[in-house]
């Protein structure tokens, strides 16, 4: 193998041929989403089915999953830096890569959803206090090189690289100043998973989102909090388990996996519970005064299915799994329930970022659907492969799971 | 080498901020947001000195007074002048884009002639020249769609000087208006006093979104001192605003007007008609309740109250028409103008009055005359065998605006020699042989002479507003040039002394007129009117088989001169066309007698003709009849009207009206077939 | 934030028993606001329309059927929902007479404004504009043109207000106290039957203000709490109700 010196140390890939055809796969997916990049960066957003109904759509929906799904690496790092669960260890670099690629991916393809890309810095440069988005903004920014920051001393710790002295200290300076980071990135990461629901929350035009005073600060800010805490352990568990499956090696102990499942489903029942009472105080409280019932939220397409499927299949069940021990201790029903909590979230991302604004506040306005064209779709599987490249150039070239070596 | 604690943080913080402080980062993002503020792709504004200019509005017969906005020389934007009686600073959307239209991709930029079916440019000398040789000593007609124009006239003048009286305009309600009043032996033109009305019952016409001088009409619905009652088919803009809608079956707004003249009759009114017992016992024996209310769907006791309240109030105004301007006869017109005479209202106050005439080119006929004659008889002519040499087409798209267009199409065929004047590069001027263009309106001088419908004597004079942008001609121009080629004197050397002429013949002069409107209250008085009972019959005839269509013409569709025009696309509401399919308008009981489904495609087929459409299903229109928009289905002009939708005029059927010999087409009748 | 209370509010008070649904207010707009024609307008979810005018049903079978048309301009909210939420200060409402501006040059295009707006008012510009050949030279000064990628919505034409102010200055007079017939936007200017009225919601003297007291004066999505300055007016229960969302057992407005 030319690339065995660069390989950590102890243990076994695959040839590099093997992982060239693997990257070639890869490659393709990504070539074809670069492509629809470059026709919208050209032609605007007009290469989408984007419409003025429809503002926001896949790519929005895309952000806010991932967000939510990337939030197992604030809160692993908070659990294993501030609060000192030492069996994180063996995933926390898994769920700081998993983090990265999520806030990298959604950074990039915020670029792409604005109108104006070359004018995306205004955020920054002109922010306006007022505005939740201005929140998400600066903070997923500052989150993100957070998580730069947290990746940083894993690619040091690559064995070529690690032979260079500096490299070598400075990797270790990394270390030390961990738990500093975990906790900025805690903050940072609280603030705007919160945001992101006050995004929708303190929307008081569209009553499908909107949340009144205490229902917004802090019910909803701590709602998808919680949401995204409740989900984001299960797919950092998932992922880790799918790199098994795929390398077919083991990587991540089963208590740590059950462990990252206990964590995402006693987070999953306190979030569940609340937003229960959310929803029923919207539904019998907060819509009728706005002279709406609960029936005329939904219709054909955007059907209750999606509430019941979000809460009930995608919520108590998975929640139901992941607590009772002797649920969790069987991989299928532990890996099924993950799933379903992470579709319960995406659900829930969706139905706020589409049904929010499919809704027809005018009572003379008419419901709409909308579907995503192959450029949205081409763009969102460019940045699962960018996902797929840079854990796969992770997992061969650096030590991410300290278990690999025993458990094989 | 070893890095300390220290020698970390100063790495970290230092990289970050010494980029910060080279001047890369921050000009290349000051550059990149004024390079997006500024992309070159992106036109200009240009600056120039605000004023404004008064112009009159000729896309429709209405006779707006425009006033149009400049920057510089260039107009700008087209809004409604103030000062005008007709306008009163209010325009409809048509000419509302007046001028965008300047720029309409379909402009005819020069005179084309076509050779081998291709048409190439020729210049203006070659074209007269042309016309000339052609034109000397030929059997020539001429086609004009400008109804109160002195272009018109010119266009008159010249034929009759040529030894042809085969002038004709456009079908309108105009025409039919002025054909049953000279059966009637009535003298001038009618018209409406809507303004001073206190009680306007419309029968048919859609007065408020497309029937004669629309924005006018509106105006005067606005200031209403009472009522406005509307009966037609469909709830039309006039239905959505008037303060009652009565559904009629279409093209029966004459039954119905007879059946409150059995009322009224029925009432002792009398009107001073020279005839009036026959007119009388007709009405009252064959007009009786039952038959009204069988025709037109309307109940007796719903007639019996209108006519109740029309005597009831002190200026009662009945106003009978076509639900789409056009097509109407002899009969509905007899029938409204008889239920006027009956409330009394013939030049009253508020009431149908008659409209002085005017001309100044002394061989042209009087424009009472000129309407009496139909295009579409002189087509059967011509298809049976008559021979003529030339038809000159003066703002007139026949081709498309005509029922059964490809019938016409063929007859035009047999004429060798045609010119088009169109400023667009429409249907008809397509199947020409030369085509000269006119300026466009703002461009030239033009005028309006007491617009169809409206209640006093008015006189609209618009000086050019802007040069002319391309290598076009004013025709009556063009026309005053060939007659001096071909040695006929009109006695004018050009359009603007005849429009000074004009001017001096009211008592004013051109000046004067260009910056205001004349007006003149003089309504001729009436002796020995008669109702030739024949005409009366019409509405006892049987309908034929198939569905009634009801016609909708609104401006924001086009119309019968002008295609939808660039600014009025997105205006076209979504059940009006989809990409490239109209939709006809049924309610939810016709749809299931009929097994229609919603955005089904169906096609209609008329007597001469069929259209595809597409179904909406909207309880707008009454039981058993189907809407339908006019405008659609333009074969030439440009992408915002080409290609989309398919033109209703193909399914519009014409029968010729005992009694008046006219062609009518207002109660057409389709059958509907799945597509 | 706080709601500014401004001295100067325009507002409008649109009839509509009055409206024909004719749409010269729509082309006035188009013309106006220098925005460019479109080839294909039959997908209403890609058109770009300042002033929309909507078909209302009161959703009857025939006979019983009635229509009216509502033309819906940006209602100029007293509490905007869009101008909160706009993460790069693009449009604000802190000008005297109370209009929300949208500022091109500075808008990034996210479209978080539209998805506040419960009235649609706002709209993106999914193409870059383009005339038929030589119809740009028919461009207005009023506004600049907008590249593809930026949210623009209805001003009220204010730079008509810039005009009629100016034009007080120049005359001595207060720009703050203007007559109702100095500024008016090119729709209600252009409106055949009058149907838009305009003028400031402040001054007794103004017929809006007169008008918006009326008790067939509603204004749309009212319970939302947005506080618009256009006031639509009915004598029709049925059009009232259609203003805002109501439960089967609450009273129209106005009842």
């Amino acid at each position: 193998m030319i690339d065995r010196e660069w390989l950590p140390e102890g243990v076994e890939r695959c040839s590099f041929g093997k992982f060239a055809v693997w990257l070639a796969i890869i490659g393709v997916v990504f070539a074809w989403g670069l492509y629809a990049t470059y026709r919208i960066f050209a032609n605007g957003l007009i290469e989408t089915n984007l419409d003025n109904y429809f503002g926001f759509g896949l790519w929005i929906t895309f952000d806010l999953a991932v967000i939510a799904l990337g939030a197992g690496a604030f809160f692993s790092g908070f659990l294993k830096y501030i609060v000192g669960i030492e069996e994180l260890k063996n995933i926390i670099n898994l769920a700081v890569i998993v983090g990265f690629i999520c806030y990298s991916g959604t950074m990039l393809i915020l670029t792409l959803d604005i109108g104006q890309p070359l004018r995306a810095w205004f955020g920054y440069w002109h922010p306006n206090v007022h505005s939740m988005l201005t929140e998400v903004i600066f903070c997923i920014t500052c989150y993100c090189m957070v998580l730069i920051i947290e990746y940083i001393p894993i690619i040091l710790e690559n064995r070529k690289l690690n032979q260079n002295k500096f490299i070598h200290n400075l990797a270790h300076n990394f270390h030390v100043f961990m738990p500093l980071f975990a906790g900025i990135g805690t903050f940072l990461s609280t603030f705007h998973q919160g945001s992101l629901g006050g995004m929708y929350g303190v929307l008081f035009g569209r009553p499908f989102a909107y949340r009144e005073g205490f229902f917004i600060w802090p019910w909803t800010f701590f709602l998808f909090v919680a949401s995204a805490i409740a989900s984001g352990p299960a797919f950092t568990m998932l992922i880790a388990t799918l790199m098994e499956k795929i390398t077919g090696r083991k990587l991540v102990s089963y208590e740590t996996k059950a462990l990252m499942g206990k964590i995402a489903g006693s987070l999953l029942c306190f979030y569940l519970f609340f937003k229960f009472l959310d929803t029923w105080y919207w539904a019998t409280d907060t819509l009728p005064r706005m002279g709406l019932t609960f029936d005329q939220m939904f219709n054909d397409v955007y059907g209750k299915w999606l509430l019941w499927a979000e809460l009930g299949l995608c919520g108590v069940i998975p929640a139901i799994l992941l607590v009772v021990p002797k649920f969790r201790n069987i991989p299928f029903l532990l890996y099924t329930a993950a799933i379903l909590d992470c579709i319960g979230i995406v659900i829930n991302r969706f139905v706020f970022t589409v049904q929010t604004i499919a809704f027809p506040v005018m009572p003379f306005d008419k419901w709409y659907s909308y579907v995503p064209n192959w450029a949205e779709w081409a763009t969102t599987f460019e940045i699962l492969a960018y996902g797929a490249l840079v854990l796969s150039l992770s997992y061969r070239y650096l030590p991410v799971f300290p278990q690999e070596k025993e458990l094989n | 080498m070893g890095l300390d604690r220290r020698g970390f943080i100063t790495f970290l913080v230092g990289g970050a901020v010494g980029t910060l402080f080279t001047p890369v980062p921050w000009k290349l993002a000051d550059d990149v947001s004024i390079w997006s503020q500024n992309w070159p792709w992106i036109p200009k504004l240009q600056y120039g000195a605000r004023s404004e200019a008064p112009s009159l509005c000729k896309l429709c017969p209405g006779g707006c007074g425009l006033s149009v906005h400049k920057v510089g020389k260039r107009p700008v934007t087209a809004q409604g002048n103030k000062n005008h009686p007709l306008s009163q600073g209010g325009v409809c959307p048509l000419g509302s884009s007046a001028v965008q239209l300047l720029y309409r991709p379909a402009r005819v930029k020069g005179p084309l002639k076509k050779n081998n079916g291709r048409f190439e440019a020729i210049s203006w000398e070659e074209a007269a020249q042309i016309v000339a040789d052609n034109l000397k000593g030929k059997k020539i007609a001429a086609l004009s769609g400008d109804e109160n124009g002195s272009a018109s006239e010119v266009l008159a003048g010249f034929l009759k000087l040529l030894g042809s009286d085969d002038f004709y305009f456009m079908p309108s309600d105009a025409q039919v208006s002025q054909r049953a009043w000279s059966l009637m032996e009535g003298k001038g033109q009618l018209g409406f006093d809507l303004e001073n009305s206190d009680y306007v019952l419309i029968l048919g016409a859609d007065i408020l979104s497309s029937w004669g001088p629309v924005v006018r009409n509106q105006k005067a619905f606005a200031s209403r001192k009472g009522k406005f009652v509307y009966a037609g088919p469909v709830q039309t803009g006039t239905a959505a605003t008037v303060d009652k809608w009565m559904p009629v079956y279409p093209g029966q707004e004459g039954v119905l007007a007879l059946g409150i003249c059995y009322y009224l009759l029925k009432m002792g009114k009398s009107a001073s008609l020279k005839n009036f017992g026959l007119v009388r016992d007709y009405i009252l024996s064959k007009y009786t309740p039952s038959v009204v209310e069988a025709k037109t769907g309307v109940s007796a006791a719903q007639v019996q109250k209108l006519a109740q309240d029309l005597v009831k109030a002190s200026a009662p105004c009945v106003l009978v028409g076509s639900d789409f301007g056009q097509g109407s006869g002899a009969f509905e017109w007899a029938s409204g103008i008889l239920v006027n005479l009956l409330l009394g209202t013939l030049n009253q106050k508020g009431g149908l009055v008659a409209l002085p005439e005017n001309k100044v080119i002394t061989s042209a006929p009087w424009r009472s005359e000129l309407n009496q004659k139909s295009f579409l008889k002189f087509l059967d002519e011509v298809e049976q065998g008559k021979a003529v040499d030339g038809l000159l087409v003066y703002e007139a798209n026949p081709l498309y605006a005509l029922p059964q267009p490809e019938q016409v199409k063929t007859v035009l065929e047999k004429i060798p020699f045609k010119v088009s004047f169109s400023t667009f590069l429409d249907e008809t001027a397509m199947a020409c042989d030369l085509i000269l263009p006119a300026p466009h309106f703002l461009e030239r001088f033009d005028d309006a002479y007491t617009p169809f419908g409206v209640g006093q004597e008015i006189y609209s004079v618009a000086a050019p507003v802007i040069e002319p942008i391309f290598s076009t001609k004013s025709t009556p121009d063009f026309i005053l040039e060939v007659a001096n080629k071909l040695g006929v004197d009109l006695g004018f050397a050009s359009f603007e002394e005849v429009l000074q002429a004009k001017a001096e013949s009211l008592g004013t002069d051109l000046e004067s007129v260009s910056a205001e409107a004349y007006t003149s209250d003089k309504w001729l008085a009436q002796n020995s009117l008669s109702l030739p009972v024949e005409i009366l019959a019409t509405g006892l005839e049987t309908e034929g088989e198939g569905v009634f269509l009801a016609p909708v013409a609104r401006n924001y569709l086009g119309n019968t001169k002008q295609a939808l025009t660039p600014f009025e696309v997105v205006v076209v509401k979504e059940f009006e066309l989809q990409k490239k399919d109209f939709y006809i308008q049924v309610n939810k009981n016709t749809a299931n007698k009929l097994k229609l489904k919603q955005n089904g495609k169906v096609k209609l087929q008329g007597a001469g003709g069929e259209c595809v459409a597409r179904v909406n299903i909207t309880e707008t229109v009454m039981n058993d009849v189907i809407a339908a928009p006019l405008g659609f289905g333009h074969q030439a002009w440009d992408e915002f009207a080409k290609g989309k939708g398919d033109n209703l005029f193909k399914v519009l059927s014409v029968k010729e009206e005992k009694g008046s010999g006219l062609k009518v087409w207002n109660r057409s009748q389709v059958k509907v077939v799945r597509a | 934030m706080e709601a500014i209370e401004f001295k100067v509010k325009w507002g409008m008070v649109i009839n509509i028993d009055k409206c024909t649904g004719c749409g010269a207010c729509m082309v006035a707009c188009q013309a106006e606001n220098n925005i460019a024609p479109m080839v294909d307008g039959s997908d209403k979810r890609m058109t770009l329309t300042w002033m929309l005018v909507y078909e209302l049903s009161n959703g009857k079978p025939f006979p019983e059927h009635d229509i009216a048309y509502l033309p819906r301009p940006c209602m100029q909210c007293g509490k905007p929902s869009c101008s909160t939420v706009c993460p790069v200060i693009a449009t604000t409402k802190d000008e005297e007479g109370g209009i929300v501006s949208q500022i091109y040059p500075r808008c990034i295009g996210c479209r978080y404004c539209m998805a506040a707006c419960p009235y649609h008012s706002r709209y993106f510009n999914w193409y870059d504009p383009k005339w038929p050949a030589g119809m740009e030279k028919t461009l207005n000064i009023s506004t600049s043109v907008r590249p593809r990628g930026v949210v623009e919505k209805c001003t009220f034409c204010h730079h008509r207000f810039m005009y009629a102010k100016e034009k007080a200055r120049y005359n001595g007079e207060d720009p703050m106290d203007l007559p109702e017939d100095a500024y008016i936007p090119a729709c209600a200017e252009i409106c055949p039957t009058g149907a838009i009225v305009f003028g400031n919601l402040n001054n007794p003297e103004h017929k809006v203000a007169k008008l918006a007291k009326s008790k067939y004066a509603f204004r749309l999505l009212e319970r939302l709490g947005t506080d618009p300055q256009v006031y639509y007016y009915s004598e029709r229960e049925w059009v009232r109700r259609q203003g805002d969302n109501y439960l089967p057992h609450e009273k129209t407005k106005g009842e």
